[in-house]
């Protein structure tokens, strides 16, 4: 029986990767090809993940930089630059053309508004009301194409008190407006000061999640958009504001507070709703332990020889089990008992103990955490077309995460990783504005593009 | 203001949403799953969530150190906002039939189960597809469909998503433990993607009449999210490190202890950010040193790490409010951390109607966040908060299914229908009034 089980969940798999294998990604249509979109993203990674989203599937994604380029290219651990360009925007060039525009002259947004004429989509990022007082605001441009949706990504949005602020959006920035970073960070342990444990603090995540979280939104609202002006003919604004979108993450902070006046605190590697649930130290790093049923808790008690001696036949239910000292009390005693193994040890103790032990099938979850370096060797990763290295003519062959969903008719693709300051200027303005290149040398030499 | 969201909050119920017109069905538990159909619901789709009678979501029974809302896991409420609540079980074949009955007459069908349960249920993509080829289906879990991960049928959950992508490894302070975030993101953002994907086939869809079948796997999504990390270990043969609050690429950028025991965030990368911050501090001729003349030249290590001490070091001397608005002044980007507290009390939020208070009939009043998206002709709006399981099952079968009184009475013999368990969080609240909230009366 349970080989037939094994034939079947094989046959299962074989018949999803023959739809859907990302490797023949470029074999198949693209959902977003008949779209146009112009990203002014200007300081902001948050825009410029939201015009990756949907150049991978596929939309003609027009990049519209200050000549020089925009800041963004410099972002890079170190200042480490490959062929001048940051090593972050490697991530999120894709697909791209890259036109630079100089919007601070006349001429530059007389130019922008005969590419939005032609647009789909417009997403922009500059500090709220930027856009108007250059007369290239969504109510101009509204008026030039009715039906383009123009999507502003920025740190407080297009209105509300705060939105007057001309300051750019930061993910570091948001990530601090949001209300996650407060809650998440190792606990200070009681008296001690922040001065003397400067890691017990408050802590963002490392990627810029706030920014990828804005870009995503964004996009959603985009495509909902797309969907309603499928259906009307008519485009809209959407207002994104980046702190926002990422405290909608939060899923239970702003209730807790409004009825119960309770401030979500820093709970270091545990959960405030969940146990078993969290991070263990082991011999060589560390692991996350879950199991969400009691069977799979008193499985991992078990797994430590601690079953007789923490009474685990006699637990009936898990509940008491997440109540904040209770999780402290036991997390202090698992500490020192996973710190005995190294993380492969006690991965594979799960697995042996799913075979033989005493509430076999059931064990716990057990995970390494790994730094990223061992997830982008991870063979499983790599099969599924995550790692694929992209061939690009001028940056070579890069490494950048693709992939992320697999699709039977219209997967998203990276087909090029970035491109030069200005590299399609010739390209784009023939193509949008007929000019050739007696027009673009003039443009350039009056520092419009 | 831009004229387009002028009076946006008071006109937001005389616009329609932009999602108006589609059907979702969710057999979806936890928060992967569930987040996902939820803004859709948010932007007016009518989502059917399908849970497994009687105990439904294991959701229902999450709590923060033991607090319910009305014996409703806040979490829950979160997760599920504007759908339609249905019970019935997938596991008979009765119930398989009522499911290609629905899924004949929807747009969108989303999953989270482990690999190949769909098809053992006989409500696999290619059995829906048969009865519906314009069908979207979305199937999401810890490791997609196939590879050696799936293979092995391996469980998953957010903070396993968190360990295996590496985003908990460079999210801690350096030479400290990885560090787990508090909210569940693998699984939320994960979610989030999973939408980009089904409404960009959506737009294929509409183009071509086509349907199509995807996979999202929880770790994969947020290896998407990570950015600088891939191509810097391929081109450096180095490993990603964690380095606290300091934005790696970014520089300044990192959050400062200041006077008052709090905590203030700031960033100044563009010359002009970079200059206003020197002058805030008192120190214009910063912006000149040669160690921080430009962003690449700062970026490196050594001057970075200068240039943060001297911030730190002045940061202390203000308090977290004080540099917030020296940021104003000056034009950089600064704010002291928020909380909860904040996040409730903030006039900003308000105003925006992102923080709001929900009106719903069977759980009264309650703050919630709105969709963080503006839509200025079709506005997002949350309406209703989450309901027992199998609430709405009668309103659902008679709706779009045509099936009178009798006949559903003898679903819910066959045990294909059914309701809540007596049980915190599958129940009515216990303060209901047995009709608040039903649709269908009878």
């Amino acid at each position: 029986m349970k080989e037939l089980e094994k034939t079947k969940q094989t046959e299962w798999a074989e018949r999803i990767r023959s739809l859907d294998d990302p490797a023949t990604a470029s074999k198949k249509p693209e959902a977003l090809d008949d779209l146009v979109v112009l990203d002014l993203s200007s300081r902001s990674m948050a825009g410029c993940f939201c015009s990756s989203l949907l150049a991978e599937l596929g939309a003609e994604t027009i990049r519209i930089e200050p000549p020089g380029g925009d800041i963004v290219r410099t972002y890079s651990p170190n200042g480490i630059m490959h062929k001048e360009t940051g090593l972050a925007y490697l991530q999120e060039g894709r697909n791209k053309y890259h036109v630079t525009l100089n919007l601070e002259t006349e001429e530059g947004r007389e130019m922008l508004k005969s590419l939005a004429g032609q647009a789909d989509i417009l997403i922009e990022t500059y500090p709220a009301g930027t856009m108007d007082v250059w007369g290239i605001g969504y109510d101009e441009l509204c008026k030039i194409n009715p039906r383009l949706i123009f999507a502003s990504l920025t740190a407080f949005g297009q209105f509300g008190p705060e939105s007057g602020r001309s300051q750019y959006d930061y993910d570091n920035v948001s990530q601090a407006r949001s209300g996650i970073q407060y809650a998440t960070g190792e606990i200070l342990p009681e008296g001690k000061t922040f001065d003397e444990m400067p890691h017990a603090v408050p802590t963002k995540a490392g990627p810029w999640i706030a920014w990828a979280t804005s870009g995503a939104f964004a996009a959603v609202g985009i495509l909902a958009a797309l969907f309603h002006r499928t259906m009307t003919g008519e485009g809209q604004a959407i207002d994104v504001a980046t702190p926002e979108a990422y405290e909608r993450f939060n899923d239970y902070g702003l209730h807790w507070y409004g009825d119960q006046g309770v401030i979500n605190e820093r709970f270091g590697n545990l959960d405030a709703c969940l146990w078993l649930y969290g991070f263990y130290p082991t011999q060589d790093g560390g692991v996350f332990l879950g199991g969400l049923r009691l069977e799979m808790w008193k499985a991992l008690v078990d797994m430590l020889g601690k079953w007789d001696e923490w009474g685990a036949d006699e637990w009936t239910t898990l509940a008491p089990f997440t109540k904040k000292d209770w999780q402290l009390k036991y997390q202090a005693m698992i500490n020192p008992l996973t710190s005995q193994y190294t993380s492969e040890e006690l991965t594979a103790k799960s697995i042996d103990y799913a075979k033989s032990g005493r509430l076999a099938p059931i064990t716990p979850v057990v995970a390494e955490i790994v730094p990223p370096s061992k997830t982008m060797q991870d063979e499983n990763w790599q099969e599924r077309g995550i790692f694929t290295p992209v061939q690009d003519p001028i940056y070579g062959s890069i490494v950048c995460a693709q992939a992320q969903w697999k699709a039977t008719e219209t997967p998203p693709r990276t087909k090029w990783v970035c491109r030069p300051v200005g590299y399609d200027n010739g390209f784009v303005y023939l193509k949008y504005l007929g000019y050739g290149p007696v027009r673009l040398k003039e443009l350039d030499e009056k520092g419009v593009i | 203001m831009p004229e387009a969201f002028k009076d946006y909050v008071k006109n937001k119920f005389r616009k329609p949403a932009p999602l108006k017109g589609l059907r979702v069905l969710e057999v979806c538990t936890l928060l992967f799953g569930p987040a996902g159909p939820s803004f859709l619901a948010e932007m007016g789709a009518e989502v059917i969530k399908i849970e497994l009678p009687p105990l439904g979501d294991v959701t229902r029974s999450l709590n923060p150190f033991g607090w319910f809302y009305k014996e409703q896991g806040p979490a829950f409420m979160h997760i599920n906002p504007n759908k339609y609540y249905m019970a019935l079980d997938l596991h008979i074949d009765l119930g398989q039939q009522i499911f290609k009955e629905l899924a004949a007459k929807s747009d969108i069908v989303e999953f989270n189960l482990r690999p190949g349960v769909t098809s053992r249920w006989n409500v696999g993509y290619d059995e829906i597809r048969e009865v519906n080829p314009r069908i979207i289906y979305i199937e999401k879990n810890g490791f997609g469909q196939w590879g050696r991960y799936a293979a092995e049928n391996r469980p998953s959950n957010d903070g396993a998503a968190q360990a295996l992508a590496g985003y908990a490894w460079i999210s801690s302070f350096p030479n400290r433990p990885p560090l787990k975030q508090s909210v569940w993101v693998c699984d939320v953002f994960g979610a989030l993607m999973g939408e980009v994907a089904v409404l960009s086939a959506l737009h294929h869809r509409n183009k071509t009449g086509k349907g199509q079948y995807l996979e999202m796997s929880q770790s994969e999504n947020i290896m998407r999210a990570m950015g600088w990390v891939w191509p810097y270990q391929q081109l450096t043969g180095k490993g990603a490190e964690p380095a606290g609050n300091r934005d790696q690429c970014i520089c300044p950028a990192d959050t400062f202890l200041c006077k008052d025991d709090k905590f203030a965030a700031l960033a100044a990368p563009a010359p002009d950010e970079f200059r206003g911050l020197c002058t805030a501090m008192g120190k214009p001729v910063l912006a000149d040193d040669a160690r921080f003349a430009d962003h690449t030249t700062r970026l490196q290590d050594e001057n970075a790490f200068a240039i943060l001490k001297i911030i730190a070091d002045w940061a202390r001397t203000k308090t977290a409010d004080e540099i917030e608005t020296l940021g104003k002044e000056h034009g950089f980007a600064a704010t002291r951390l928020h909380n909860a507290r904040d996040e409730n009390e903030d006039p900003h939020r308000r105003e925006r109607d992102f923080v709001k208070e929900i009106d719903d009939p069977m759980y009264g009043k309650y703050v919630e966040h709105e969709l963080p998206v503006m839509m200025s002709k079709t506005p997002p709006k949350i309406k209703w908060t989450v309901r027992p399981v199998g609430f709405d099952n009668e309103f659902i079968m008679a709706k779009i299914l045509g099936k009178t009184q009798s006949e559903i009475n003898e679903l819910y013999r066959y045990g294909v229908l059914g309701k809540w368990k007596d049980m915190q969080g599958r129940r009515p609240p216990p303060d209901w009034d047995q009709k608040s909230g039903v649709i269908l009366r009878r």
